[in-house]
C-alpha cells in the first residue's frame, strides 16, 4: 500500500509554500504550520491524545526562554546571556496575578531547576499553568544551551476545543528539504498518536503565516 | 346558483376556513365580516378577561389559521393577541390563555411574528401558575429554535436569542431562570447551540445562581450524562432493504404503484448511504469548552465552602470541581485539605468522595499536597481493624490517585501497602497487587526489590519522570520495528516514487532479476557504510563519555562495560536509523500496524501473555474504586447451562457392556444381577467355598459322631 501522502505532493506543497512567501515578502519571518483536521473522533468517548516530539530542525528560532533557576543555574544563564530569575525574584511577584501574567506573556517557554520546580505552583499560583507555559525541568546534568535548543525544537500536539489542531513546524527561511523532514516527522508522530491512525485524519495542510494553505491530504 | 338564505358560512367556520385556503380572493368579504366580528368580541372580552368565551376561542383559531392569506388585514392581529396576554397574563382563564398561545404559535410557525418578541412574551407567561402551559412553551421554544436552524444557521438571530436567554438566566423569577437553563442545555445537547458561548454562560451564571434548581441543572450539565447510544441503535434498526425490494420487484407483477414504491426505496437507500458516509459530528462535553476553568473552579470552591445546601448538592460541587482540576490541570490547593475532612469510612457516599480525590489529582500537583490524602486513606481505611471491604476500597482509591500522580507516594507507605499482597481476604489482596503492578510500571524503584518483578522491554525503556519533566520523543515510538524487514517495503515505496520522480536511482524490476539484485546489494552496501560511519562517531562519543565519567576502573570491569557499550551502541544506531526513517517518509497504516504490534510485544514478558490494560479514561470510574467483590460464582441456572452444553456430543459415562451385538441375550450371570436376593440366597451360599475353620469344625464333628456310632 502506498503511503497516504506521496513524496511528490509533500514536496509540491512545501515548494509552493516557499514560492508564495518569496513572491510576497512580509515584514517578519513567516512561520510554517501544519494544520490537521480529524474525523471519526468522539472527544467525549475516546481518550484525548497529547504528545511532544522533538523536531530535527528548530521551527521557531526566535523563541524566548527564561530560566527559573537556583544559584548555579543563574550563574550559568548569566554567562550564556539568557534571561533568568531566581527564587527571590519569584517571591517578589508575590502571587500577584497581573505580574505573573505579565511574566508568562513576555516569554515563550520556561525552564526551572530541580529544586525550584516543585515550589513553582506555590510561588506563582496558577498563572503560568493557565497560559500553558508550565516550566520544563532543567537538571544539573544537562547543558543549559542544549536544553534550550531542545525546548525550541520541541512541538506539542494537543487537541483543545475543536476537532482540528495546528502546530508550527518551521519557518520560511528553512530549506525545502529541512522543512519536508520536519513535516514528515510531525505527521508520522501525530498519526501514531491517533487511535485508528490514518483513519482518524480528515485533512492535512501546510501553511505559512500569511500565505495560502497547501493541501497535503 | 348561490342561495343566500342557505348560506351557512358565517356559522360554519371550519368550512369557511377550507374555502378560504383554496381561494382567498373570492372569500375576502366573508373574512372581513369575521374579522370585524372578532374585533367586537375582543372588546367585549377585554371588559371581563377572566371569563371563558367559546366563540372568541373559535374565531381566534380561525383567524390564525387563515392569517397568511390576508396579511394586510391581519397585520394587527398578533399584536392584539400578545397585548391581551401581556396585560391579563395571570387573570385569564387557562383554556383561553392556552388558545391564545396556540394561535400565536400558529402565527409564529407561518413566520408572521418575529421570534424574539414571542420569546419575550412566553417568558413573561411563565409567571402563570400553570404547569401544562410551561412544559408546552418549553417544547415549543426548543422546536422553534431547532426549526430556525434546520436549513442554515442565522448567526445574527441566534446571537440575539442567546443574549435574551442569558439575561433570562439571571432573572429573579426562579421558574424563568430554570427554564432558560433547561432550554439552553437541551439545545446544546441537540447540537444546535453547541458553541462555547452557551457553555460559558452556564458556567459563569448558571453555576453560581442563587436558585438551587438552576444551580443543580447547570452542575449536572457539566457532569454530563449522554444518551446517544440509544439513538444509534434505533438508527440501525430501520435500515432499508434495497436488495430485497429489487428482487421482489423483479418477480412481482409490475404496477405503477410498485414502481413508485421501488423508486422511493431507492431514494431512501441513497440517503442512508450518504448519512453513513458522512462522519458523525461529535460535540465536546461542556467541561472542555470552559474559557476560564481556574476561575470557575475557584468560584465553585468558594461557593461550596459557604453553602448551606444539601449534601447531594455539595457532592455535585465536588464532582465538578474535581473534574475541572483533572481535565485542565489546575492548581487549587485548598481543595485537597477540604476533601480530606470527608475521608472517613463511615462518611456517607465515601466512595464518591474518594473518586473525587482521584479525579482531582494530576501530574502537576506537587507530591507533598497529595500525600496527606494518601496518609489519611491509609490511616482511616487500610488498617486491619476495619473490614476487608473498607480496606480494599482504600487500596483501590490509593491506586487510582497514584495512577494520576505517582510521585505523591512515599517509599515507606508503598512498601507497607504492598505487604497486603498476601492478605487472607481476596479483595484486599487483589487491590494491593494492582497497586504493585501500577508501581512496577511507573516507579519500580519505590517498590521492595522482590516486588519489582521481571521487567518487560517497555518498562526497561521507560524513563522515570521527575516532577515537571516532560516526555519528549525523538521519533515515533517503536519505529525501530520497521527497520527489521523494512528493506522490501522500502524498495516498494521507492518504486512508487520512482515511476513519478525519475530523480531517484532506478530500481527497475522489469530489467531482470540480475539488475535488481545488484541494486539491492548496492543499497545494502551504502547502508552498511552509513552504519559504519555512525558507529565510528558514536564510538568516539561513547569513549569520551566513559573517560569523563570514571577513569580508574578495573580492567575486568572495563571489558564487561565495553560489551555493554557495544550493545548500547547498537540500540543507538537503531534509534538513529528509525529517526531517519521517520524523517524521510510518511508511514502508512500498515507500518503503524507493525509498530503497534511491536510495541505491544514489548509489554509482554514470557510469564505474562497479555499486556496490562492501560485504558486511562478522563474521569475516574466509581466502579474501579468499588470493585471489592470476589469473582462471582455462577448461579444454579447458568451453571446447569454450562453442564448441559458440556454434555452434548459426548458418550455416556459409566459402565459400558462390551458386547459386539447389542441385541443378543444376556448371560445368566448378568441376569442374576437384576434378580431379587431372596431368590438367589441358596445359590449364593452353595457356591461359596467353606472356610478352613468351618471345614475343620465339620470334620471334627463328623469324626466325633462316627466314634459315638461305634
Amino acid at each position: 500500500m502506498a503511503s497516504k501522502v506521496s513524496r511528490d505532493t509533500l514536496y509540491e506543497g512545501v515548494n509552493g509554500l516557499l514560492e508564495a512567501s518569496a513572491k510576497k515578502k512580509r515584514g517578519f519571518l513567516e512561520t510554517v504550520e501544519l494544520q490537521i483536521g480529524l474525523k471519526n473522533y468522539d472527544p467525549q468517548k475516546d481518550k484525548r491524545f497529547s504528545g511532544t516530539v522533538k523536531l530535527k530542525h528548530i521551527p521557531r528560532p526566535k523563541m524566548k526562554v527564561c530560566i527559573l533557576g537556583d544559584q548555579q543555574h543563574c550563574d550559568e544563564a548569566k554567562a550564556n546571556n539568557v534571561d533568568f530569575m531566581d527564587a527571590e525574584a519569584l517571591k517578589k511577584l508575590n502571587k500577584n496575578k497581573k505580574l505573573v501574567k505579565k511574566l508568562a506573556k513576555s516569554y515563550d517557554a520556561f525552564l526551572a531547576s530541580e529544586s525550584l520546580i516543585k515550589q513553582i505552583p506555590r510561588l506563582l499560583g496558577p498563572g503560568l499553568n493557565k497560559a500553558g507555559k508550565f516550566p520544563a525541568l532543567l537538571s544539573h546534568q544537562e547543558s543549559m544551551i542544549g536544553k534550550i535548543e531542545e525546548v525550541k525544537s520541541t512541538i506539542k500536539f494537543q487537541m483543545k476545543k475543536v476537532l482540528c489542531l495546528s502546530v508550527a513546524v518551521g519557518h520560511v527561511g528553512m530549506k525545502s528539504d529541512e522543512l519536508a523532514q520536519n513535516v514528515n516527522l510531525s505527521i508520522n508522530f501525530l498519526v501514531s498518536l491517533l487511535k485508528k491512525n490514518w483513519q482518524n485524519v480528515r485533512s492535512l495542510h501546510v501553511k505559512s503565516s500569511m500565505g495560502p494553505p497547501q493541501r497535503l491530504y | 346558483m348561490v342561495r343566500p338564505n342557505n348560506n351557512q358560512l358565517p356559522e360554519n367556520l371550519p368550512q369557511l376556513q377550507n374555502l378560504i385556503k383554496r381561494d382567498p380572493e373570492s372569500y375576502s368579504d366573508e373574512f372581513h365580516i369575521q374579522y370585524q366580528h372578532f374585533l367586537s368580541l375582543l372588546e367585549v372580552f377585554a371588559l371581563n378577561p377572566s371569563e371563558e368565551n367559546k366563540s372568541l376561542d373559535d374565531i381566534v383559531m380561525f383567524v390564525a389559521q387563515v392569517a397568511q392569506c390576508y396579511p394586510a388585514v391581519c397585520e394587527e392581529f398578533p399584536k392584539r393577541l400578545s397585548d391581551l396576554l401581556k396585560n391579563y397574563a395571570t387573570v385569564l382563564d387557562p383554556a383561553m390563555r392556552n388558545c391564545f398561545v396556540k394561535a400565536l404559535i400558529l402565527l409564529r410557525n407561518k413566520n408572521l411574528v418575529p421570534a424574539l418578541d414571542i420569546l419575550e412574551l412566553f417568558f413573561q407567561l411563565l409567571r402563570c401558575p400553570d404547569k401544562n402551559l410551561r412544559t408546552f412553551l418549553q417544547t415549543h421554544i426548543v422546536t422553534d429554535i431547532k426549526n430556525m436552524n434546520a436549513k442554515h444557521k442565522d448567526m445574527k438571530l441566534n446571537s440575539s436569542l442567546q443574549a435574551f436567554m442569558y439575561s433570562m438566566l439571571k432573572d429573579a423569577n426562579p421558574k424563568a431562570a430554570k427554564m432558560s437553563a433547561d432550554i439552553m442545555i437541551e439545545l446544546y445537547k441537540k447540537n444546535i447551540w453547541n458553541d462555547s458561548k452557551t457553555v460559558n454562560v452556564i458556567a459563569t451564571v448558571g453555576c453560581f445562581s442563587k436558585v438551587t434548581k438552576v444551580l443543580v441543572t447547570s452542575l449536572k450539565f457539566f457532569l454530563g450524562h449522554d444518551e446517544e447510544d440509544e439513538e444509534e441503535d434505533t438508527d440501525s434498526e430501520n435500515e432499508v432493504d434495497l436488495k430485497g425490494a429489487l428482487m421482489a420487484n423483479r418477480v412481482n407483477k409490475k404496477t405503477k404503484k410498485r414502481t413508485k414504491q421501488l423508486a422511493q426505496i431507492k431514494k431512501q437507500a441513497v440517503k442512508a448511504q450518504k448519512k453513513k458516509k458522512n462522519a458523525p459530528a461529535f460535540n465536546f462535553s461542556g467541561i472542555h469548552l470552559v474559557h476560564n476553568p481556574q476561575g470557575m473552579a475557584e468560584g465553585l470552591f468558594k461557593q461550596l465552602q459557604a453553602t448551606n445546601e444539601r449534601f447531594e448538592v455539595k457532592l455535585m460541587h465536588l464532582d465538578v470541581i474535581s473534574r475541572l482540576i483533572g481535565i485542565h490541570d489546575l492548581f487549587l490547593f485548598g481543595f485537597y485539605p477540604y476533601i480530606t475532612r470527608f475521608l472517613q469510612p463511615h462518611q456517607r457516599q465515601v466512595t464518591r468522595v474518594l473518586q473525587f480525590a482521584a479525579q482531582a489529582s494530576h501530574e502537576l500537583v506537587p507530591g507533598d499536597i497529595i500525600e496527606p490524602i494518601l496518609k489519611t486513606i491509609a490511616n482511616n481505611f487500610i488498617t486491619e481493624r476495619n473490614s476487608s471491604d473498607v480496606m480494599a476500597i482504600g487500596l483501590n482509591a490509593t491506586r487510582e490517585i497514584c495512577m494520576r500522580c505517582p510521585l505523591a507516594m512515599g517509599e515507606d507507605l508503598l512498601q507497607d501497602l504492598a505487604m497486603y499482597k498476601t492478605y487472607k481476604e481476596k479483595s484486599v489482596m487483589m487491590a494491593a497487587r494492582s497497586l504493585i503492578t501500577l508501581y512496577r510500571e511507573q516507579l519500580p524503584a519505590l517498590l521492595h526489590k522482590k516486588d519489582r518483578g521481571r521487567q518487560t522491554e517497555a518498562q526497561a525503556e521507560r524513563k522515570v519522570r521527575a516532577y515537571g519533566e516532560r516526555e519528549v520523543h525523538d521519533t515515533v515510538l517503536g519505529a525501530e520495528a520497521l527497520l527489521k524487514d523494512s528493506k522490501t517495503i522500502d524498495i516498494e515505496s521507492e518504486d512508487d516514487t520512482d515511476s513519478n520522480d525519475g530523480e531517484w536511482v532506478n530500481v527497475a524490476h522489469s530489467d531482470g532479476e540480475g539488475g535488481g539484485a545488484d541494486d539491492d546489494e548496492e543499497d545494502e552496501d551504502e547502508e552498511e557504510d552509513d552504519d559504519d560511519e555512525d558507529e565510528v562517531n558514536s564510538d568516539d562519543e561513547e569513549n569520551e563519555e566513559g573517560d569523563n565519567s570514571d577513569e580508574g576502573v578495573e580492567s575486568g570491569e572495563e571489558s564487561a562495560k565495553a560489551k555493554k557499550e557495544k550493545k548500547d551502541m547498537k540500540i543507538l544506531n537503531q534509534k538513529e536509523a528509525a529517526q531517519e526513517l521517520a524523517l524521510t517518509r510518511i508511514f502508512t497504516d500498515e507500518d503503524f500496524k507493525r509498530i503497534n504490534a511491536a510495541n505491544l510485544k514489548k509489554t509482554v514478558t514470557s510469564a505474562r501473555k497479555r499486556p496490562l490494560e492501560q485504558d486511562r479514561a478522563e474521569f475516574v470510574k466509581l466502579n474501579s474504586i468499588e470493585m471489592i467483590y470476589k469473582k462471582r460464582k455462577h448461579d444454579k441456572e447458568s451453571r446447569l447451562e454450562t453442564v448441559q452444553a458440556g454434555r452434548q456430543d459426548r458418550e455416556r459415562f459409566g459402565w459400558k457392556d462390551g458386547r459386539v451385538n447389542e441385541h443378543c441375550s444376556k448371560t445368566n450371570r448378568e441376569k442374576r444381577k437384576t434378580k431379587n436376593f431372596g431368590m438367589l440366597r441358596h445359590k449364593a451360599r452353595s457356591k461359596v467355598k467353606k472356610s478352613f475353620k468351618d471345614k475343620q469344625q465339620a470334620l471334627r464333628k463328623h469324626l466325633l459322631h462316627q466314634k459315638k456310632m461305634k
